[in-house]
């Protein structure tokens, strides 16, 4: 039986022909004999390896090797489906737009996963402004969660106004009474310094983190934090790359989303806007519900774009529509047990020689990080498309019209803002008609008339009211999630 | 370069809707992702033969409803409790809950998107939407934007539209 040569190169089963070489030029360059004179056992591992390449990059040689292996190797982790708004791109002299949406869902043998243990963090702004009954729900609703904790969950509070302070350490089965009084001890004062609470929060978790717990920090804020935001930034990466992601919640009108929305997108977290307290008790306890119940904790999207190729944008679509960075490694988020991860990429394509046939788009690897699993779990994503003289004449497939249809009004709001920060109030106002025209005509009547006040404010002051912006940009966003695009997407 | 077919904005060939103004682009025809509310309910309550109003004692028979000084007609305004008032306009997806169109609202000056009235409890309130030319009540011009009490008998005019609010007691 010789060894598995996928494992030898450190490949999964679907590994490519590119990746194969790639993967066989690397580990040859270090166990090359010549770099390691002398060493026997660097030099046996390069036969090893000398054979693994040759098998794998035939393949024949490779078909037959493949049918020894067992099947739960062969089997993906994850089930994915790619649709693209065109099934070709045309051969046109200007640039063109296309549209993928991806969908990864977890694999039949998920279920049997059993709901992971937590080591979270809520780092809570205890600044002036959350006085009274803000920060009263939130500490009901904290004491909430700690009750449900179970014994497997590591949970830790830290709290943080100019300065942050550890309220309740990370550790296991805590003593209930003495965190409830601890909790209920936290008083306002200050401002709201962010990445004080946020770096202590980030020890916390990674004081324990580990593969096998979810290990996230979710952070409650109502106010904006100035001149930190750079560092902050830095720490949600490191955060990302280490597997802890941060959510955030922001309350109110002050907060700066842009930056919250940033610093959840590089560390794979969510950011959800409020306006009431007690949607913050809403909040919570379904993010916390989420974060145990998931197939993957992460994925992230290691990729290299065709030639001539560019990625405009990317937005998750489900479970909680959010853009998403444009650089590899896209970090996409978690994929919940009982439902899809969806994402939609648009590219711009520059026009091509008219003697391509074919059109790679990127090459990638998702890469699961999926609790308990021992395995290192990735999935092959190539985009491609062949190349049509006409224009294709089949319309673009129904999720995509829907997703687009609603990610546009999205990018409408966006526009409207970036308008605003431009100083050029009429074209704001008029995107913002044109979003309210669109809410009425699907029916949002309420959700239009919020955005036609907003467009009159902004007429009358030239900027938004004080929660205008983020109500329409979370607004847009949950249009993502209403039941309509869910059933569709069944 | 493909035009938006609304607002003649140009986006690039493979795009499906249009940046600007939300609008489905052609190439995706075949394919209806904006659903509009009918309004034929409402033109038969409209248009079906309504005693004309004898104020104040008229038995009406919703909370609220508005009489059409001009023409007597009178429009319940029944299952919610906020209705936009403007008029429909070709190749214009904005609908208002009560379309004045059929009342000659366009030579009156209506807006689009004219004025809201809204019920809360046992109070009604009617504010204007930032029209072009405005709201009054009871001749005196309100101010965009401000809910306005209403009671029974008032006048709310709309552009040059008059509108009587009718409540039940």
């Amino acid at each position: 039986m010789p060894p598995n040569y996928y494992h030898l190169l450190g490949l999964s089963y679907d590994a490519s022909a590119d990746e194969i070489r790639s993967a066989y030029r690397e580990l040859a360059r270090k166990v090359h004999p010549d770099a390691n004179p002398g060493d026997h056992r660097a030099a046996d591992a390069f036969i090893q390896l000398q054979k693994a390449y040759d098998v794998l990059s035939d393949p024949k040689a490779r078909q037959a090797f493949d049918e020894s292996l067992p099947i739960a190797f062969k089997t993906p982790p994850a089930n994915l489906q790619v649709f693209y708004s065109r099934s070709s791109l045309m051969a046109v002299t200007d640039p063109q737009l296309l549209y993928a949406l991806v969908r990864i869902g977890p694999s039949e043998n998920a279920v049997q996963y059993n709901k992971h243990p937590l080591n979270v963090c809520l780092a809570i702004d205890c600044s002036t402004s959350m006085q009274g009954q803000l920060l009263d729900t939130v500490k009901a609703t904290s004491i909430e969660l700690v009750r449900q904790m179970r014994p497997e969950d590591i949970f830790s509070i830290v709290a943080f106004s100019d300065r942050a302070e550890v309220v309740v350490p990370a550790m296991l089965s805590q003593d209930r009474h003495r965190v409830e009084t601890s909790i209920r001890m936290l008083q306002t004062s200050g401002g709201t310094e962010l990445y004080q609470g946020l770096d202590l929060a980030y020890r916390e978790v990674q004081r324990n983190r580990s593969s096998k717990y979810i290990n996230h920090i979710v952070l409650i804020t109502d106010g904006r934090t100035y001149g930190d935001e750079g560092v902050s930034l830095l720490l949600a990466d490191k955060a990302g790359k280490e597997q802890i992601g941060i959510s955030c919640l922001g309350i109110g009108g002050k907060w700066n989303d842009s930056f919250l929305d940033k610093m959840a997108s590089i560390s794979g977290g969510t950011t959800m806007f409020v306006n009431r307290a007690k949607d913050v008790q809403t909040f919570l306890v379904e993010k916390i519900q989420h974060l145990e119940s998931n197939f993957a904790n992460m994925v992230r999207l290691n990729m290299h774009l065709g030639e001539g190729v560019e990625l405009k944008d990317a937005f998750r679509l489900a479970p909680d529509a959010a853009p998403l960075e444009c650089q590899s490694p896209i970090l996409l988020g978690p994929i919940p047990k009982e439902s899809p991860l969806e994402f939609i990429f648009e590219f711009l394509v520059s026009p091509f020689s008219a003697k391509n046939d074919k059109i790679c788009l990127f090459k990638g690897r998702l890469f699961l990080e999926i609790p308990g699993s021992a395995e290192k779990n990735s999935l092959l994503l190539d985009l491609e498309r062949k190349v049509h003289q006409q224009t294709d004449p089949l319309p673009p497939p129904q999720l995509i019209v829907q997703a687009m249809s609603t990610l546009t009004l999205y990018r409408i709001q966006d526009r409207a803002r970036k308008a605003v920060e431009e100083g050029r109030i009429t074209d704001a106002t008029r995107l913002l008609q044109n979003l309210a025209t669109h809410l009425f005509a699907q029916g949002n009547s309420e959700f239009a008339a919020t955005v036609l006040r907003e467009a009159s404010h902004l007429q009358r002051t030239s900027n938004f009211s004080e929660v205008g912006d983020k109500r329409i940009k979370y607004g847009t966003r949950a249009l993502l999630l209403l039941p309509s695009n869910m059933e569709k997407n069944v | 370069m493909i035009t938006c077919p609304n607002c003649r904005h140009s986006e690039l060939p493979g795009a499906l809707f249009c940046s600007h103004c939300g609008a489905l682009l052609e190439g995706t025809t075949g394919v209806a992702t904006q659903n509009m509310r009918s309004t034929g309910q409402l033109a038969d309550q409209v248009t079906s033969s309504s005693p004309p109003p004898s104020l104040p004692s008229a038995e009406l028979q919703s909370a609220v409803s508005l009489c059409v000084v001009d023409s007597g007609q009178i429009i319940p305004l029944e299952n919610r409790d906020e209705f936009t008032l403007g008029r429909s306009a070709e190749g214009q997806p904005i609908l208002p809950d009560i379309d004045l169109a059929g009342f000659r609202a366009y030579e009156m000056g209506v807006s689009r998107l004219h004025a809201s009235i809204r019920m809360d409890g046992k109070q009604v309130f009617a504010m204007d939407l930032g029209s072009v030319n405005g709201s009054r009540l009871n001749g005196q011009k309100i101010p965009p934007h401000k809910p306005c009490a209403l009671n029974h008998g008032d006048i709310l005019t709309l552009g040059k539209l008059k509108l009587q609010i009718l409540l039940r007691r």
